[in-house]
């Protein structure tokens, strides 16, 4: 199982402690934040003119290059407003080209199609944040890539390493 | 009443759907003696003024599309940016769309919502919910622009609502989604016939904008094979 995890919390987070708290297989952890990555403009191009390619030329299209060979992604976020903070969510909001265009009904949900796989998804976070709410956050978007959520785990301040 | 209406949608203003809710609701406000004035985060030079229009009026409405079964990552930029403390006392609304068209779709977006203003020591003014927004843009033939123009016109009512109201803690705007979960029978009919149909107005919505490769290419799996 190739886990991608994508920590959005600066170099001070240690691989070690993130291979301690995702047990098992095969894993690649990216730093997102020595990256240049924007915001989804949500201009649809991904799925209406260039299937699968991002219109935003920047360090996500390397991301989305490893996240057609890996099983799982793995989000590690800061929090903030008891969800995980801009930073955290930006990069998930890229993940669109992941998905095609066409709608399917699947466990009698709409969803968008898988351009590729399924992908299984977990959230490692740090902060003060709503444990529930972030568990049910995690199993919707784990639903729109077809795959199960892999938990949502809190990571102890000392975790996250100054 | 003056309202300040704060598009939290990253997509540019022209070719935004969040815009044109806006725009609709905006003339139902004026229609019932109400003024606003609107600020779209797409346009980072606008983020300045929305600030401080969030910080001196005690009406707000944040209007978003769901991104990623949340808030859009650019609002919750700008919502860091706001002070947590406020002198004079606001309400906070929102006004939530996107593409699909149940329920259940925003629900947990909109518990995020409503945890909201109290951070900002304002007021939950409540959310206005509707789903189906894709043909806002795309509409190619007469039968979408009469279904979307209703679909519109529907905000102008909920604007005049707003100001009757106050708020969208209306039964009225409680009920604006429509149906929670689609019926069995719409489930049926779109796997044995809108799904098709769906299909193919995508698929000439891609044409009309120059797209030449399947919309379910895998651009990137031929990369690995010729590696």
């Amino acid at each position: 199982m190739t886990s991608i995890v994508l920590n959005t919390l600066g170099k001070g987070l240690v691989t070690e402690q993130v291979i301690a708290l995702i047990k098992g297989g095969e894993l690649e952890v990216i730093n997102t934040s020595d990256m240049k990555i924007a915001h989804c403009m949500g201009c649809n191009l991904c799925w209406l003119k260039t299937p699968g390619v991002c219109a935003i030329k920047d360090d996500y299209e390397g991301i989305i290059k490893k996240l057609v060979k890996a099983e799982n992604l793995w989000l590690v976020s800061d929090t903030r407003f008891g969800f995980v903070d801009w930073r955290g969510k930006r990069v998930m909001d890229r993940i669109v080209p992941m998905l095609n265009m066409y709608v399917e009904l699947r466990n009698g949900l709409e969803r968008h199609e898988l351009r590729y796989h399924s992908m299984n998804f977990g959230l490692l976070y740090k902060g003060q944040a709503d444990q529930d709410f972030l568990e049910e956050w995690s199993r919707r978007v784990a639903s729109n890539m077809a795959g199960q959520s892999l938990g949502v785990i809190k990571m102890k301040e000392g975790e996250s390493c100054m | 009443m003056h309202v300040v209406i704060i598009n939290g949608s990253p997509r540019v203003q022209k070719n935004s759907n969040t815009d044109k809710i806006i725009q609709s609701f905006g003339k139902g406000l004026q229609a019932s003696g109400a003024t606003y004035e609107l600020y779209s985060l797409s346009n980072r030079q606008e983020w300045d003024a929305a600030r401080e229009a969030f910080i001196g009026h005690d009406q707000i409405i944040f209007a978003l599309p769901l991104f990623v079964e949340c808030v859009p990552g650019i609002m919750l930029e700008f919502l860091e940016s706001l002070p947590t403390e406020r002198k004079n006392p606001a309400q906070m609304s929102f006004i939530l769309h996107g593409g699909f068209d149940e329920g259940h779709q925003f629900r947990l977006c909109e518990r995020f919502l409503q945890s909201l203003p109290v951070q900002f020591g304002c007021t939950y003014g409540g959310c206005l919910i509707q789903g189906g927004s894709f043909l806002i843009r795309f509409r190619d033939d007469e039968k979408m622009k009469e279904t979307m123009a209703k679909k519109l016109d529907a905000y102008i009512k909920m604007g005049q609502s707003f100001v009757s109201e106050g708020n969208f803690m209306t039964e009225e705007a409680r009920k604006f989604i429509g149906y929670e979960k689609n019926p069995w029978i719409v489930h049926l009919l779109f796997l044995l016939f809108i799904k098709r149909l769906v299909r193919k107005n995508f698929e000439r919505f891609a044409q009309q904008w120059g797209c030449t490769r399947p919309l379910d290419d895998k651009p990137y799996l031929r990369t690995i094979i010729e590696q």
